[in-house]
């Protein structure tokens, strides 16, 4: 067995930081196939959320708006069950 | 793939606008929030291509939802109804944007002449940055086969909703869609 130098050790650690960039590149790098453009399209719908700021934004503006006459609730449930 | 259907009457399967389903007032505004937001603010991003607008957006059409139910007249699911509102207003958003910059986008004659093979699949190596790559090939078509696309891509939109919102007859859509498609996999391979 080899003794333990400063330059083995130095060598080691540059192995060590040499694999874990090698598997982060790769997890980077993953190929993904789609059959359709749709299908495409969704996947990458669903990777893309709309941002919280947006239902937080909507419920400041939704208390400024006047209230609707009825609950538009109410009559959008009452039209559907017509 | 879509079965195409005739009637415009609105979709109330299970999983989509559960119109009967009644939870506590309060809830049921989070309710259609979280059902349909995903979906209007992707068909805004994608079609406005600048995520800051997309918000404004979808805000303003959830908005514009609330203020407007007396012209929803259930003859259209709640997420064609929302889409309507999302397309209507991206296309004011372009127009006042056009009016302000020169722009070059590319029309549905130059994509006809393109041969590809659509059937082979799309291959992605670089998942990163998959959203931008997909904006630059959606940006590089027609407004009209950009629209098409996002639309058919909705699994809960049928091609008669699709051929209501973007006026014109199912079988023209089916016609477009299949150029469309050619169009966007040749643009893609070149982006990629």
């Amino acid at each position: 067995m080899e003794p333990d130098t400063p330059k083995r050790r130095l060598q080691h650690q540059r192995r060590e930081e040499q694999a874990a960039e090698e598997q982060q590149s790769a997890q980077g790098r993953a190929a993904l196939q789609f059959d359709s453009v749709e299908e495409l399209l969704r996947y990458d719908a669903a990777q893309t959320a709309p941002p919280p700021a947006i239902a937080e934004r909507l419920q400041g503006s939704l208390r400024a708006e006047p209230a609707p006459k009825r609950s538009w609730w109410q009559r959008l449930f009452k039209k559907a069950a017509r | 793939m879509h079965s195409p259907v005739v009637s415009d009457e609105p979709v109330r399967a299970a999983g989509t606008d559960s119109l009967q389903a009644e939870p506590a007032e309060s809830g049921k505004w989070q309710a259609l929030y979280e059902q349909h937001s995903r979906y209007v603010y992707y068909l805004a991003l994608r079609m406005v291509g600048d995520a800051a607008l997309a918000e404004d957006i979808t805000h303003d059409v959830f908005l514009k939802a609330y203020a407007g139910l007396d012209r929803f007249r259930g003859q259209a699911s709640l997420r064609t109804w929302l889409y309507r509102i999302t397309i209507n207003h991206c296309h004011n958003v372009q127009r006042a944007w056009q009016r302000r910059n020169i722009i070059t986008t590319g029309d549905a004659q130059t994509w006809d002449t393109v041969a590809a093979n659509t059937d082979s699949p799309l291959r992605v190596l670089e998942i990163k940055e998959l959203g931008q790559r997909i904006q630059r090939t959606l940006d590089a078509l027609p407004d009209e086969y950009k629209l098409l696309l996002l639309l058919v891509a909705d699994e809960n939109l049928s091609y008669q909703e699709v051929a209501s919102l973007t006026e014109q007859s199912a079988d023209a859509v089916r016609g477009k869609l299949h150029r469309a498609r050619r169009a966007f996999a040749v643009e893609f391979q070149k982006q990629g």
